[in-house]
């Protein structure tokens, strides 16, 4: 009876996932055991290239995992660039954000973020014509990054500072280059007692209003995060808007 | 070389369309659910079971027969170390209820199975100040809002589908000492809230925001002399000096630290429309401070809920140098005094007495005592006024050498012949069931003066119980006579609200654990089951799919077990807890 059941089990097993179980990396230049994973729920069926014009740029070694810096930059891929998606392969929480870049900017991106291991880290770029080019790095760490205390939670100094913003311009080439810190405890809900409670939003948008470029950002964003974006062509003075999951709002002119 | 990925759409995806689904054939809850709330069985949207806060159920499938079968059907955990006290009454719409916990947490649950269906933790500041104990009372719902205070004094809107925040405010500074546990009441698309902080010298007021976007709409104090505010298209707009002007019922400046606080929320009479809150201790405890009525502290308020303005006050401890904090809830409810119908209102307060009162225009119908002893009060006169005993005031510092004014045991202690904890009032036997608690205090006076942020009481204190047997009193009595019908005494000090039923019920939980039914007319106890933790919560009761549920949180904690003295020998052995349980009768019964 028992060797009767496991062989149903095992069929039913079989039906379930036909081949995935067979090639969990399925071309993968970093042959992470959690691409397939990963690919289904940033990608699912849509069609996608590894491809090294995004680049991914990272540290060998994470010294410190709570704020590790990456720089995403989709500025070699022709034409207009829909979407950008990262992760890190074997964070608890993979997704590190989604953003919609300017039109007409160079889709460069940096930010700080938390590794709880060492990890590959993806950036899925959406191009016009529906293709996802995905650039790989790696970042070595000895670990901790996502389940440690935020500083926050021992210094009260963020009560009275949540949401302020820090930021500069400066001049590269033609566009303006914005670089922007954030008070913010940025906790991911996986440290007992303390709630997740991160930005959750965050968009550029001009002197009328409108949006240029937005971004869902996730918790393994770093504390107080720095961003660092490149706008082009467009009028200022821009303007910076954050929500947090807690429904605060903070809004500043660049 | 492009891939495609193999199709397996992400499971997540389906479960999203599938809740989506189901959200539409839901409507949101509207003003007349929130009115017709005591009638419309199948759902619980507003505290007290209906704004009158009569806290009674035309329910009667759970019997004085039928209740000794009763079974829990579920229990669900917060979770988490913070079990502290659990002063919820939850709320059921379209089968989800919706509950707070301590530190300001939502759960929102399926009510068949008791499995969570999404929960929200506020991430608060670690200087906080709430008094006492880290509660929560409740969310309100309106539309598709789940609407809720916060210890940092924020009200927040979620979704009541994903439990994300829609919109949030801060009602008040929470760095000056306010916070908010009530939970907010709605009235007619407008969410009105009181706050917290009467131990730190804070302004009390009653703020109404519109629900669905969170503009403020009118902002009334509750200390004379502050000016009141309403917003008429988007701006702010002088609305009158609370009290006409300051100066006439409090010395030099101390009205501008004055408390009040509307800390219990209120609740509404749509007959008359008006909203009641009650209002805290003056600040600070010392009351040779502050000679005069010190309005509006220690008093029931009728506020009008379409501008914000006081219609009439009842002051019930004026001059309060007890904490006589009169901040109970005002119960709407209707009795025939020869042929006439009488539109009255039931009170019962810090201070030991319980009030009538014409809810129209704020008189005073009659008074009595509804606890064994009072010490500070001969009476009340015609108007209500109480006959101060003066020797039982607590001395002035002033009169004697040294930091300590003469202290004196005064009945009831200040934490009250009833607290927070909400009566019933039933339609069935027209009796109110008043939980409450027998015991006394040493207090006595010293100097304080105000700083931000920090304790305004100017009085020290311990708390003793006046019988060995019990502190806790649950007494059933009739308004028009004052007269107790019966009673039941406890062991350790009742915290939890009370539940009447049109089975001839009466539900209350109490410390010891025990979720209670008694027989309506004589107090028989029918029924209990332990839920593993002290009850300090309010139970409710809905129906759905024929049957007749009763739902209660669990979990010791709440003002009574931070004060130290001889009742701490009666509490200190009761565990945390942190809980909802839910119960029914077994289907063959039903």
């Amino acid at each position: 009876m028992r060797a009767w059941s496991n062989a149903l089990l095992f069929a039913l097993a079989l039906s379930g996932v036909p081949s995935e179980a067979a090639e969990p990396t399925a071309g993968d230049p970093l042959d992470s055991v959690m691409w397939e994973y990963n690919r289904q729920i940033f990608l699912a069926d849509q069609p996608y290239r590894f491809d090294e014009r995004v680049l991914v740029e990272l540290p060998p070694f994470a010294e410190d995992p709570t704020q590790v810096p990456l720089t995403v930059d989709a500025s070699a891929l022709a034409g207009r660039i829909e979407r950008v998606i990262a992760w890190a392969d074997l964070n608890p929480i993979q997704q590190i954000f989604n953003w919609y870049p300017a039109a007409g900017s160079r889709a460069r991106l940096s930010l700080r973020f938390k590794v709880q291991q060492a990890t590959p880290v993806r950036a899925a770029v959406l191009t016009q014509d529906g293709v996802w080019h995905v650039g790989s790095g790696f970042v070595d760490a000895a670990g901790g990054g996502c389940t440690a205390p935020s500083m926050a939670n021992s210094d009260p100094y963020w009560e009275s500072h949540l949401g302020e913003i820090a930021g500069r311009r400066f001049q590269a080439g033609s566009a303006s280059r914005y670089r922007f810190k954030v008070i913010h405890p940025m906790d991911t809900g996986l440290v007992n007692n303390i709630p997740e409670f991160f930005l959750q939003q965050l968009e550029l948008r001009d002197g009328q209003g409108s949006v240029l470029s937005r971004m869902e950002l996730f918790p393994p964003v770093s504390e107080n995060p720095v961003f660092t974006f490149d706008l082009e062509g467009t009028e200022g003075p821009h303007r910076l808007w954050l929500r947090d999951n807690g429904g605060n709002e903070f809004e500043r002119t660049l | 070389m492009i891939q495609r990925g193999r199709g397996k759409a992400f499971a997540v995806t389906t479960l999203v369309a599938a809740l989506s689904m189901a959200g539409m054939a839901n409507a949101g809850v509207t003003d007349q659910d929130i009115l017709n709330d005591q009638m419309t069985t199948d759902d619980v949207v507003s505290n007290g079971l209906g704004p009158k806060g009569q806290r009674f159920s035309p329910l009667k499938a759970v019997n004085t027969d039928t209740v000794k079968d009763l079974r829990p059907v579920w229990s669900f955990s917060f979770g988490g170390e913070k079990q502290r006290g659990q002063e919820s009454q939850p709320m059921v719409k379209d089968g989800v209820m919706y509950v707070t916990a301590s530190y300001s947490r939502v759960f929102a649950i399926d009510v068949k199975t008791g499995d969570e269906l999404w929960e929200y933790n506020a991430r608060l500041p670690d200087g906080i100040m709430p008094c006492c104990d880290v509660i929560n009372r409740g969310v309100a719902l309106y539309d598709d809002l789940v609407l809720f205070a916060t210890l940092d004094a924020k009200l927040i809107a979620l979704d009541s589908k994903t439990g994300k925040v829609v919109w949030k405010k801060k009602v008040a500074d929470y760095k000056a000492g306010y916070s908010i546990t009530a939970a907010p009441l709605v009235v007619n698309g407008k969410v009105i809230t009181g706050v917290s902080g009467g131990e730190f010298g804070i302004v009390g007021k009653v703020e109404a925001y519109d629900a669905k976007t969170g503009q403020i709409l009118w902002s009334r104090p509750t200390v004379e002399g502050h000016m009141g505010y309403i917003w008429k298209e988007g701006k702010k707009v002088e609305n009158g000096i609370s009290g006409g002007k300051p100066g006439q019922t409090w010395p030099g400046d101390l009205w501008k630290t004055g408390g009040a606080a509307t800390w219990l929320g209120g609740t509404y009479d749509p007959d008359v429309n008006l909203l009641f809150f009650g209002t805290g201790n003056p600040a600070p405890w010392n009351s040779h401070l502050r000679p005069g009525d010190n309005l509006f502290s220690s008093s029931r308020l009728a506020i009008d809920p379409d501008t914000g303005k006081i219609v009439w006050h009842f002051q019930t401890t004026p001059n309060d140098g007890w904490d006589f904090d009169g901040v109970n809830e005002l119960v709407s409810f209707d009795y025939k005094d020869g042929g006439k119908t009488i539109k009255a209102a039931g009170t019962a307060d810090r201070n030991g007495f319980f009030y009538v009162l014409n809810r129209e225009n704020g008189e005073f119908i009659r008074g009595f005592p509804f606890v064994d002893e009072i010490s500070w009060a001969k009476g009340l006169d015609k108007n209500g006024r109480p006959i101060y005993v003066d020797d039982n005031r607590p001395g002035n510092p002033a009169d004697v050498d040294g930091n300590k004014g003469k202290p004196v045991v005064a009945i009831p202690s200040f934490l009250g012949g009833k607290n927070w904890m909400p009566v019933s009032y039933s339609k069935q036997t027209g009796l109110f069931y008043v939980p409450s608690n027998e015991w006394a205090m040493d207090i006595w006076n010293e100097p304080v003066s105000y700083k931000k942020g920090a304790a305004y009481l100017g009085a020290g204190f311990t708390i003793k119980p006046l019988n060995d047997e019990y502190i806790g009193v649950l007494r059933a009595i009739d308004p028009k006579t004052g007269k107790e019908k019966w009673r039941y005494k406890n062991y350790a000090p009742l915290w939890g609200g009370v539940l009447s039923t049109a089975g001839k019920l009466v539900f209350m939980g109490n410390p010891e654990g025990y979720l209670m039914a008694f027989d309506a007319e004589t107090g028989e106890l029918k029924y209990k089951f332990n839920t593993g933790s002290g009850i300090v919560g309010s139970p409710i009761t809905w129906e759905m799919d024929g049957e007749q549920y009763i739902s209660v949180v669990s979990g010791w904690g709440g003002a009574v077990p931070l004060w130290g003295g001889e009742v701490a020998k009666r509490v200190k052995h009761l565990n945390q807890g942190g809980s909802v349980w839910t119960f029914k009768l077994p289907k063959e019964d039903a």
